[in-house]
């Protein structure tokens, strides 16, 4: 776990995933190895099918690996029944999608409150939203809000309840640069702020450069692994 | 096949639970409109042939004595086709190991065994035979309840002597379809039958040689039965004729008619619910379709489908549900057609009863099943058919949220972020929330309405029985006998009182309105019998003046304070204008009542009980009967014991029948309409609740989001609709009203929250079979799909 005063957020061996659709199977994943540090930014980079979205999936309890053994703060993953699955989202884990996925008939604030309402110590609705600068907006309904301002609700509501880990696939995907950036922005604070790891899987290899580290994905592993001596700031990624 | 029509088989397997869904309440309205038209066709045809067969006659007549030449004179008349005169006798039969009142009527046929109309159909063995003095053919419902057949023989007492019968047949006759012993409320077929015995044998019996008491009579094509009348009245007055009177006014064919009537009632409440249901199903479900399908459509008119293709595409769906629900409903109609035509086997004395159907029955009700899901296809079709390619296959519009009132209400209501996504859902679905909640009241008031038919039998059990009728027995005697008969009444030991009452056959007009009826009183101070309203109260008779039921007032078109004409009918026939004094809201028959010095006014005679009422102590029940039996004068003994036994024997024979379809029938619109919305709302809110199980929210508490929209929308529906059920149960009460009865209106509480329990499971319980989905959401893929 806790080594040389890096604490392990995530320890992987050899997972896999196969889906079976049909008679086809596909090998998502092909024995990843994988240890993420506790407050650590990461991007996942890699072309589409390569894996880093089921990765992301498994690691965000939202689905489980065909085999391999994944651990959270040393507890296993694999292990736990549905209902704890849940509860470790709950507890632990901050998703923020391409497509926002938020409640169009919750406004703002009450879609930040979705996770405040279940959260054991979560902060403030309005302050997570005042974090991604939309503290003004906090009334209004997604459809009312640009996509940029609908993501950066997504990422309040993700933030909202001081989550370990934020899972981020593809955040800025739909956005133009200037949001994007916005978005990555809140995402740096939230990572310096409260500490929280940070995942965030990009086509975008500019982002790369803000992370600790980069995994590039291909064929379902990790074909290789890129330290970062100084990330830069969300403002300074070429786009 | 072409590639659409694959398209819809295939979306008619993938929408299965929904498209059986909507099937069943339609196959609810097909299998209502197959079973009560084919009953009722069933029924007329059955009646009209066995009528026809066996020449039931147009007009009926009876009066004290008359000569049978005048058989002739009345067959003169112009317009008369055949007369016919019989007698007519009560008698009283005596069982040796019972003592039980047995009551017969017996009537003449000729010497070779036959009548001319209302003609006998023999089951068993063979008509009397001229000259064989004790011959009798009795009914085959008498003769099977008291397990009677050719080669028995019963003793009875005819017109004060006693003469062994020798039954030599079982028949059945078209003028006793439906028969019911004078004074009762049900039919008791051990307690009263009907008897058939040689002309000359009756005549030496009842001391009628050459005689006649009774006649009937058919009318030429296109004769005026009231003119008819009027002549067969005017000819029989001397002889104390009441009045004749035509087929509406025969006892057995007017219950038949009221039979025919509630049928033809039921056509017309019971169906159309399902088929409304059914048109709103169809909308929402092919609306939500056609939102779905929208880049489909896009796609396929950029292919060069035209509008029309399209638009016929998604009739298809609609009217191929419409099809299974003809098969189904058709099938499950014919079943329960069967069913109660095997039912009314045992009321009604058929030779012959057969359930069949004619294919126009079929066709009616395919063609309201495809009329009802076209009408519920054509909004949607429409929506389909403007559908510009471009627009169609660019996503849709994210819905638009606003807070409005209900939001406010919300907000004030400190609501939790998912109580909002439920309030604020209901709201941006008006329409579609609406239909939801329009159907589970709808089948909540159809299942009351129903329902409640069990209270009125209830309330006119208690009214008439318990209120009305304070007496154990009713004791008819063979003809009007003064008060002495009451004094001797008074000694039979176990005997606590006597009443004596009467009833006088008299005709009332009012205008061109006239009515035959009999003109009841009972003593002054009588304790045994009280004239109950509607609302439980004893209404006591008048000092002066009569008293009419409602019945007999509206179709008088009479009101307290008006005044009407009184004809006696037969004895002194007197004739006067007396003032209505009182009305009664009763529930059985068109009644009249007047005190007993206003009776006597009118009569004008020294033997004024016709029968007596007499409250026993219940241990002398045996001997009292024994008594009776050897009291030459009595006629016949009503125990009301008896016939309440027999009453909620027939409701309770029924009881769980009924229970089970109004059940089966009610719940089926719940179902149809909660399962129907209930998976809109999940393929709708899929995203959303993956969404939420994402953000960590446990699957019972997804569960609650599409739950609570449905359980919010059932609770409104419970007020609604138990106003519709009581709305329906008023509407269905009254056209289930006839000459006959009037159902009482008297829902109960009871009623009330067994129906509201009944479609709460059904609904509930459809729709947490739905929310069973939750379980199985997959959050992966639906969050990879744009919503």
């Amino acid at each position: 776990m806790a080594s040389g005063g890096i604490e392990l957020a995530f320890s992987g061996k050899d997972l896999r995933k196969v889906y079976v659709t049909g008679e086809t199977e596909v090998h998502a994943l092909r024995g990843v190895d994988l240890a993420i540090n506790k407050g650590e930014i990461v991007v996942l980079l890699g072309p589409s099918g390569s894996g880093k979205s089921t990765l992301l999936n498994i690691i965000g309890g939202l689905d489980r690996p065909t085999a391999g053994e994944l651990s959270y703060h040393g507890v296993e993953l694999s292990g736990l029944a549905e209902d704890e699955l849940t509860q470790y989202r709950r507890e632990n884990i901050g998703f923020i999608f391409q497509f926002y996925n938020l409640i169009p008939s919750l406004t703002a604030e009450e879609n930040v409150r979705l996770v405040t309402d279940i959260a054991e110590h979560p902060m403030d609705a309005l302050e997570a939203l005042r974090m991604v600068g939309l503290g003004e907006r906090a009334q209004h309904y997604p459809a009312q809000l640009s996509g940029g301002e609908q993501q950066r609700v997504a990422v309040a509501r993700a933030i909202a309840k001081k989550p370990g880990v934020l899972l981020c696939d593809e955040p800025t995907g739909a956005l133009d640069s200037v949001t994007g950036v916005r978005v990555l922005e809140a995402l740096q604070r939230a990572n310096r702020e409260l500490g929280t790891t940070v995942l965030l899987i990009t086509h975008n290899a500019g982002i790369g450069a803000m992370a600790d580290r980069v995994l590039h994905f291909l064929d379902g592993q990790i074909a290789r692994v890129e330290e970062n001596e100084a990330p830069i700031e969300p403002a300074e990624i070429g786009w | 096949m072409k590639a659409l029509d694959r398209k819809l088989l295939r979306d008619l397997w993938y929408m299965r639970g929904q498209a059986i869904a909507i099937a069943l309440v339609l196959a609810a309205a097909t299998a209502t409109f197959v079973l009560s038209v084919g009953v009722h066709a069933s029924l007329t045809d059955t009646r009209d042939a066995y009528y026809a067969r066996n020449h039931f006659a147009d007009v009926f007549a009876s009066m004290t004595r008359a000569p049978r030449a005048i058989v002739a004179r009345i067959g003169a008349i112009e317009g008369v086709q055949r007369a016919e005169g019989s007698i007519e006798q009560y008698a009283t039969l005596d069982f040796p190991d019972s003592n039980v009142p047995v009551r017969a009527l017996i009537n003449s046929v000729d010497e070779y065994g036959h009548t001319q109309l209302n003609t006998v159909t023999l089951r068993e063995g063979r008509m009397p035979q001229a000259g064989e003095a004790g011959e009798v053919v009795v009914d085959e419902a008498f003769a099977t309840a008291n397990e009677l057949g050719p080669g028995d023989s019963v003793d009875a007492l005819i017109y004060g002597s006693y003469q062994k019968l020798n039954i030599v047949g079982v028949g059945l006759a078209p003028n006793y379809i439906y028969s019911i012993a004078p004074g009762d409320l049900v039919p008791d077929n051990q307690r009263f039958g009907i008897f058939w015995m040689g002309r000359r044998a009756l005549e030496a019996a009842t001391d009628r040689t050459e005689a006649i008491n009774s006649l009937a009579l058919t009318l030429e094509r296109g004769a005026s039965e009231a003119d008819v009348i009027r002549e067969v009245d005017s000819i029989l007055e001397p002889y104390g004729g009441t009045g004749a009177f035509g087929r509406e006014d025969h006892l057995s064919h007017a219950f038949l008619d009221n039979e025919l009537m509630q049928l033809d009632a039921m056509t017309r409440v019971i169906p159309p619910v399902f088929l409304l249901v059914s048109t709103f199903l169809v909308y929402i479900v092919l609306g939500r379709m056609i939102r779905t399908e929208r880049t489909q459509i896009g796609l396929l008119k950029a292919f060069g489908y035209s509008g029309a293709q399209i638009g016929v595409h998604y009739l298809k769906f609609a009217l191929a549900i419409a099809v299974l629900a003809t098969i189904l409903g058709s099938g499950a109609g014919i079943w329960m057609g069967q069913a109660m035509t095997r039912l009314y086997a045992e009321y009604y004395r058929f030779p012959f009863l057969y359930y069949h159907m004619s294919w126009t029955v079929f066709i009616g009700a395919a063609l309201l099943s495809l009329g009802a899901a076209g009408l519920g296809a054509y909004a949607g079709m429409r929506s389909a058919v403007k559908l510009a390619p471009a627009v169609a296959m660019s996503p849709p519009p994210p819905p638009v949220y606003r807070a409005g009132a209900v939001e406010r209400l919300g907000s004030l209501a400190g609501f939790s972020a998912i109580g909002h996504m439920i309030v604020r859902h209901i709201a941006r679905w008006p329409g579609r929330s609406a239909i939801t909640a329009f159907g589970v009241a709808l089948s909540l008031g159809l299942l009351f309405s129903t329902m409640q038919f069990m209270d009125a039998s209830r309330t006119m059990l208690d009214s008439y029985f318990f209120r009305a009728q304070k007496q154990d027995m009713t004791i008819s005697f063979t003809e009007p006998r003064n008060a002495d008969v009451l004094h001797a009444l008074e000694q039979l030991p176990g005997v606590i009182r006597v009443e004596g009452t009467r009833g006088v056959a008299v005709k009332l007009s009012n205008g061109n309105r006239t009515e035959r009826t009999a003109l009841e009183s009972a003593e002054a101070d009588s304790i045994l019998s009280a004239r109950i309203d509607a609302g439980g109260g004893e209404i006591p008779l008048p000092i002066s003046g009569i008293m009419l039921s409602r019945q007999l007032a509206d179709q008088l078109d009479l009101s307290a304070g008006d005044d009407v004409f009184v004809e006696m009918l037969g004895g002194r026939r007197t004739q006067m204008m007396m003032p209505v004094a009182s009305i009664v809201d009763e529930f059985v028959g068109a009644r009249a009542y007047a005190a007993e010095a206003t009776l006597e006014r009118i009569a004008r005679d020294a033997a004024p009980v016709g029968s007596a009422l007499v409250s026993i102590d219940p241990a002398a029940r045996d001997d009292i009967l024994s008594g009776l039996k050897d009291m030459p004068v009595v006629l016949g003994v009503t125990e009301r014991d008896a016939a309440l036994i027999k009453f909620e024997e027939i409701v309770n024979d029924n009881i769980f029948t009924m229970m089970f379809f109004y059940i089966a029938f009610a719940s089926a619109i719940a179902v149809g309409v909660v399962y129907n919305s209930a998976r809109i709302l999940f393929s709708e809110r899929a995203h959303e609740l993956a969404t939420l199980r994402v953000l960590g929210y446990h699957r019972s508490e997804v569960a609650i989001v599409l739950l609570g929209e449905l359980a919010l929308l059932v609770i409104v529906a419970v007020p609604i609709g138990c106003v519709i059920g009581y709305w329906l149960a008023q509407m269905m009460t009254s056209m289930f009203s006839s000459d006959l009865f009037r159902l009482p209106f008297a829902p109960t509480r009871a009623t009330f929250g067994f129906s509201i329990l009944v479609i709460l499971i059904a609904a509930l319980a459809t729709a947490a079979l739905v929310a069973l989905r939750v379980l199985r959401l997959d959050m992966v893929r639906v969050l990879k799909a744009r919503d």
